[in-house]
């Protein structure tokens, strides 16, 4: 007697994104270190794609991408599901749609303008060099905690007119919502990482809680205070509010600027023409930021809800469908870039997404863009000729890209 | 060459003033503010750059 044979359902190795099943998985550490492969997938195969674990659809061509982030009254950004966030209510302005939003930045924009923020550079440069100084002699370094880490978490914080010495505890609350895993023992279930989300929210309203209370009693010149003092249509923002947009700040202001300069170094650290081009012509340093942040996409997606029934590429959308709009994969389409799979350093047109776009346009793009051009100036007056340490491959995490681990040589002096 | 620009389009990413400074400034906000309506001879090429470049493709230049 033979067994039946099995209809092959599961075969060993599925491509991912799978352009039968549509299905993409975008949470795993092997996406995470090169996603760009996927990102040509779903551009080039699967336009509409579903998501693997999570479930929601994917959008990823660069014009549909832009069409969804113009549009928030089809793709709106008030998530019924802020729990997932470990916050009680909407993060303020990103998860809140237009007009109510645009009241909001109005006046957060001009705190985090581009005159505001070119006057903290002196000192991040300051910063740089420090940090460099107390390893460079060395000939090696962890560059995620040596450098990626402390340089943007010391500027965010001194904007924000906290302490230096609570960054450690910072950063275990910023990452107790947008990684849990890396606070967890072993690998953790969804609902353990969720308890932890939940868990840390409370801890970041309490901390601000007390933060607020003690702007009240001492005005300065940071942020909170800032908050306290601002009135909208006559109104000053309430406690709420201010809770609700230092919850905001402090996840994007101590991840998004370390993640990226991780994943530049990264990047010119495996491709030594492109740092010798750079390090040859330091007048090519602010496209080349641009680059980067289009080929590395460190923020690869974010999230809307579908408001309105529409159908795109032949596929139906319903109201209360989540989609998730890829950023990486629209800084990937040949249709806006022409030579997109081409890391030119010197590419004069380059309309990425990395900061997104529409209403919702990063708040602190200015405050990145300083800090990563300071910072990669900096680095390679420095540290020119350096290498990913013999042996070692450097490790991504999932969701936004943190170059967790990349250690680097150069000769020493 | 002339320059317009549609500022219920800009949202501030302020491409513009960064890659031609000759040509835009920054409101309070960081929003577009256009120096030239006419571009001055010989920045024409940066007109191009920063139209370009403006991710809600909020300028437009015309001959």
């Amino acid at each position: 007697m033979t067994e039946p044979e099995q209809p092959e359902t599961k075969p060993a190795s599925r491509p991912n994104p799978d352009p039968e099943s549509g299905e993409v998985n975008l949470f795993s550490a092997e996406f995470a270190g090169c996603p760009q492969p996927v990102y040509r997938g779903l551009v080039q195969k699967c336009p509409v794609a579903h998501q693997t674990f999570t479930g929601g659809k994917v959008l990823s061509r660069y014009e549909d991408v832009l069409w969804a982030l113009r549009n928030p009254q089809i793709f709106s950004s008030e998530m019924e599901m802020q729990l997932a966030l470990g916050t009680e209510r909407p993060m303020i302005p990103q998860q809140i749609d237009p007009p109510g939003q645009t009241k909001y930045r109005k006046v957060l924009d001009p705190r985090f303008s581009k005159k505001r923020m070119l006057e903290l550079a002196p000192d991040v440069r300051r910063h740089a060099n420090e940090l460099i100084d107390s390893f460079i002699d060395a000939g090696s370094c962890e560059f995620d905690q040596a450098f990626a880490v402390p340089l943007p978490c010391t500027a965010f914080l001194s904007l924000m007119g906290l302490p230096q010495s609570e960054l450690p505890f910072l950063l275990r609350l910023k990452d107790g919502i947008i990684r849990p895993q890396t606070l967890l023992d072993g690998e953790p279930t969804m609902e353990e990482s969720q308890a932890c989300r939940v868990q840390t929210g409370k801890d970041i309203y309490a901390y601000f809680e007390e933060v607020i209370d003690e702007r009240v009693r001492k005005p300065g010149s940071d942020m909170v205070s800032y908050l306290l003092e601002t009135e909208i249509g006559g109104h000053k923002l309430s406690r709420e509010d201010i809770l609700d947009v230092s919850f905001l700040l402090i996840l994007a202001g101590l991840d998004t600027v370390t993640a990226t300069l991780g994943c530049n170094i990264a990047y010119l650290a495996s491709n030594p023409a492109q740092r010798e081009r750079l390090v040859a012509d330091p007048a090519l340093l602010p496209a080349a930021v641009e680059e980067l942040m289009r080929w590395e996409a460190p923020v690869t997606a974010v999230p809307r809800i579908v408001r309105e029934d529409f159908t795109l590429h032949g596929v139906a959308f319903k109201a209360g469908e989540m989609v998730s709009l890829q950023i990486g994969a629209a800084n990937l389409d040949d249709e806006e870039f022409g030579d997109a799979l081409n890391v030119d350093l010197g590419r004069v047109r380059n309309r990425h997404m990395a900061f997104g776009g529409g209403p919702h346009r990063c708040l602190g793009s200015h405050l990145a863009r300083m800090e990563l051009q300071v910072a990669m100036e900096v680095w390679h007056e420095r540290v020119s000729s350096y290498s990913i340490a013999p042996g070692e491959t450097p490790v991504y995490s999932p969701g936004i890209r943190e170059v967790t681990h990349l250690p680097l040589v150069w000769p020493a002096a | 060459m002339k320059l317009r620009v549609d500022l219920d389009k800009c949202t501030g990413h302020g491409r513009c003033y960064d890659l031609a400074p000759e040509l835009f400034d920054e409101d309070e906000a960081g929003h577009c503010v256009l120096l030239h309506a006419k571009v001055p001879a010989g920045l024409e090429p940066k007109a191009r750059v920063a139209a370009d470049n403006c991710p809600e493709e909020a300028i437009q230049t015309t001959a």
